[in-house]
């Protein structure tokens, strides 16, 4: 027996050992499941966790057969032992087991973990920046669409404030949009009913068309071309134009876009400046010739006179000299005429006169023999009009220039209209003589001022009426303007084919002064 | 180990004991394990499955001790944390490692002991009867093996007695974050 050693102490330990494996592995697993409970996502703690039931299981089946078996054999019930030995022995196995699986598995889990964690975080960084491309992106589009948006209101302005025609054409020269001065300028109250008619429409001059659209063709552009349009009521429109074709991407031409500057007025007055040009040219030349010819014209008729005294007894010679005499001083008053017109100095004296007095005055001359040819004179006077400064004597002239011209154009049967009427807006006093004649052809009406233009057969007419006339308003400050056919529409439904204007400023210029 | 002991432990003849026992105290789980043992006499399945499971055994404990050398070199390679906590964590596992040598051990030279190194009839006298050469004094030392799987189990505990401190006292990891 002295060389053998007791086993008792083997099993002290055993069964206290036991005992602390127990309190100590439900220890580890009390804080095990707590780490998983703060942070249930932590595979190292899920490792842990499992990693501890196993070991709770180990323990309690390791430790609970200690204790048994230490109770068991000691109380002599060594066969249940025997009996449940096996069972914990097999858990044992099993549980050590499975803590090394989990060890292994835990392992590979770590990695795949790592991997997932890797793409999640490229996920996540791709995302953060797809959101950030969104975000900029969004805060691109809004910045660009205010900039566009200013820049079509700025446009928009342009193109609808401007006092310009302004307009677009597609491929057909049809047009496809078009300011409100454009329409307006056409004649047109709408702008859908502009749009949609062709350009060429409104060309008066066909000819005038086809050079605008080669060169348009030609060259991509027109600048600064002078066209003639016809407004909705036929009257002209001068505009000078300048366009750009729109090309699309393989260069074929699309449309084009024009601006158009209204150049009617500014005809019209360089016409009228012209017209005082040539006038004041002429004017001087006949103010020499008539001065030329005045003196020899003086010499004749002195010298005729003579005669008819020296031949007073013989008839023959005396009435031969009787007409010398006579034709002389028509020819006198025709030189004083054209004195009269060229100088323009022969300053009558301006008094206020009453318009609508005058026009009568002028009216009970000539009416009588209008009448004996069927011509009625239909008056639209309005009454209290402001007095006007005039020289009387001249303008009396004038209108039985225009009347007289009237009647010429009518022949036999029609209506003389006469209009007067006071425009507050320029404080003038407008006499408007229209006739149901012939009218003046379009290529004519320009030249019908020009001084000697005259449609009448030689002898009958001079061609010195109306640019007279044109001086005696122009002395007076005023504008006379003819129009066939007239441009409103009350003349047009009186039956007036020619209407002339004249314009007079109740307090001309410098009539105080003179 | 309990298989082994099942064997080397002198079996005196306790049939009826056995079952006064079980009459006695009808726990459920033997119960039911009672009832799914097939007729024979429990001694002959336990010689039948002993070798097996001793081997089974064995290999467990080798798998296992396979396990805590890898986990520990993988916690080397990438530290989860460089605090107490994983210290002690570490501890542990090494605790376990040699605890684990230490039961291979007693299990391998137990199977080698003969029936006559063990002499005694009850609990207090049993005794490990000499010649008392090295291995039986390895075999007797290695018995104590609770000295080593306690302090295992307690640095363990330790361990995550702090882990949980630690980790309550920081907002959580992201999923998946460890070593
Ligand atoms: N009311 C009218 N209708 C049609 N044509 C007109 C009218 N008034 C003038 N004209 C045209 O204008 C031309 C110029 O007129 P203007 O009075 O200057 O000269 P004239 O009448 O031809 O000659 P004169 O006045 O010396 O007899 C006329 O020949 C005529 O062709
Ligand atoms: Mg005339």
């Amino acid at each position: 027996m002295t060389a053998s050693l007791p086993l008792w102490p083997v099993y002290i330990d055993d069964f206290f050992g036991g005992v602390l494996m127990i309190i100590l592995a439900v220890a580890a697993f009390i804080y095990a499941r707590r780490l998983t409970r703060i942070d249930q996502e932590n595979v190292l703690w899920i490792y842990i966790f499992w990693l501890c039931t196993a070991l709770v299981v180990l323990a309690v089946s390791r430790g609970v057969g200690h204790i048994l078996r230490f109770l068991l054999v000691l109380s002599g019930h060594d066969a249940a032992w025997n009996f449940l030995a096996p069972y914990s022995g097999g858990i044992n196995t099993m549980a050590i087991t499975a803590v090394a699986v989990l060890t292994f598995y835990y392992h590979s889990m770590q990695r795949v973990i790592a991997r997932v964690q890797t793409d999640a975080r490229s996920l996540t960084r791709a995302h953060d920046a797809l959101t950030e491309l969104n975000q900029t992106l969004e805060q691109r589009v809004e910045e660009r669409t205010m900039e566009l948006r200013l820049s079509e209101q700025k446009f928009r302005h342009l193109f609808e404030g401007s006092k310009d025609m302004i307009f677009f054409c597609d491929s057909q020269a049809r047009i496809t949009d078009i300011n409100d001065a454009g329409v307006n300028l056409l004649g047109f109250e709408k702008t859908d009913e502009v749009i949609g008619r062709s350009l060429k429409s409104f060309f008066l001059d066909q000819e005038q068309c086809d050079r605008y659209f080669r060169i348009l063709h030609d060259q991509g552009h027109v600048k600064e071309f002078e066209i003639e349009f016809a407004r909705r009521d036929n009257s002209r429109l001068y505009l000078m134009i300048t366009t750009s074709a729109i090309h699309d991407d393989s260069g074929a031409i699309q449309g084009c876009e024009a601006i158009a500057k209204d150049l009617t007025r500014f005809k019209e007055v360089t016409d009228q400046l012209i017209q005082s040009e040539n006038m004041a040219s002429v004017g001087q030349l006949a103010a020499g010739v008539a001065h030329e010819i005045n003196t020899p014209l003086g010499i004749i008729l002195g010298y005729t006179q003579l005669l008819e005294e020296d031949f007073a007894g013989q008839s023959e010679v005396f009435d031969t000299l009787k007409t010398v005499e006579k034709q002389t001083n028509i020819c006198k008053r025709i030189v004083a005429d054209l004195l009269k017109f060229s100088r323009n100095t022969v300053e009558g004296i301006k008094k206020a006169a009453d318009i609508n007095g005058c026009l009568e005055e002028v009216l009970a001359i000539v009416e009588h023999s209008l009448n004996m040819d069927h011509i009625y004179v239909q008056r639209s006077m309005s009454s209290g009009l402001p007095r006007v400064m005039v020289d009387r004597e001249r303008l009396r002239q004038v209108l039985v220039n225009i009347i007289n011209n009237a009647h010429y154009a009518i022949g036999v049967e029609g209506i003389i209209g006469v209009w007067t009427s006071y425009d507050p807006e320029f404080q003038e006093v407008e006499i408007v003589i229209g006739d149901t004649g012939c009218g003046i052809p379009a290529k004519t009406i320009g030249r019908i001022f020009d001084p000697f233009f005259t449609t009448k057969g030689v002898g009958k007419g001079t061609g010195l009426g109306l640019s007279v006339s044109f001086g005696i308003i122009k002395d007076h400050n005023g504008s006379l303007e003819a129009f066939s056919p007239p441009r409103q529409q009350q003349f047009l439904e009186a039956g007036m084919r020619t209407t002339f204007h004249i314009r007079l400023p109740i307090r001309p210029e410098g009539a105080h002064d003179a | 180990m309990w298989i082994r002991k099942n064997f080397t432990q002198p079996a005196p003849d306790t049939g009826d004991v056995a079952h006064r026992f079980l009459s006695r105290r009808t726990i459920i789980g033997i119960v039911a394990a009672a009832t799914l043992l097939p007729a024979t006499p429990a001694l002959a399945v336990q010689l039948h499955g002993a070798p097996e499971g001793l081997y089974v055994h064995m290999l467990a404990h080798v798998f296992y001790f396979a396990a805590l050398l890898f986990l520990l070199l993988i916690l080397k390679k990438k530290p989860p944390g460089h605090s107490a906590a994983w210290r002690n964590f570490r501890l542990a596992l090494v605790f376990f490692l040699l605890w684990n040598t230490d039961t291979f051990i007693v299990h391998w030279l137990a199977s080698r002991l003969p029936e006559t190194a063990f002499v005694g009839h009850s609990l207090w006298a049993h005794r490990l009867a000499g010649p008392l050469t090295p291995t039986r004094w390895i075999y007797y030392l290695g018995r104590f093996d609770h000295l080593l799987c306690v302090p295992a189990m307690f640095f363990l505990v330790l361990s995550l007695r702090r882990l949980c401190r630690e980790t309550e006292s920081r907002p959580p990891t992201t999923p998946g974050d460890g070593p």
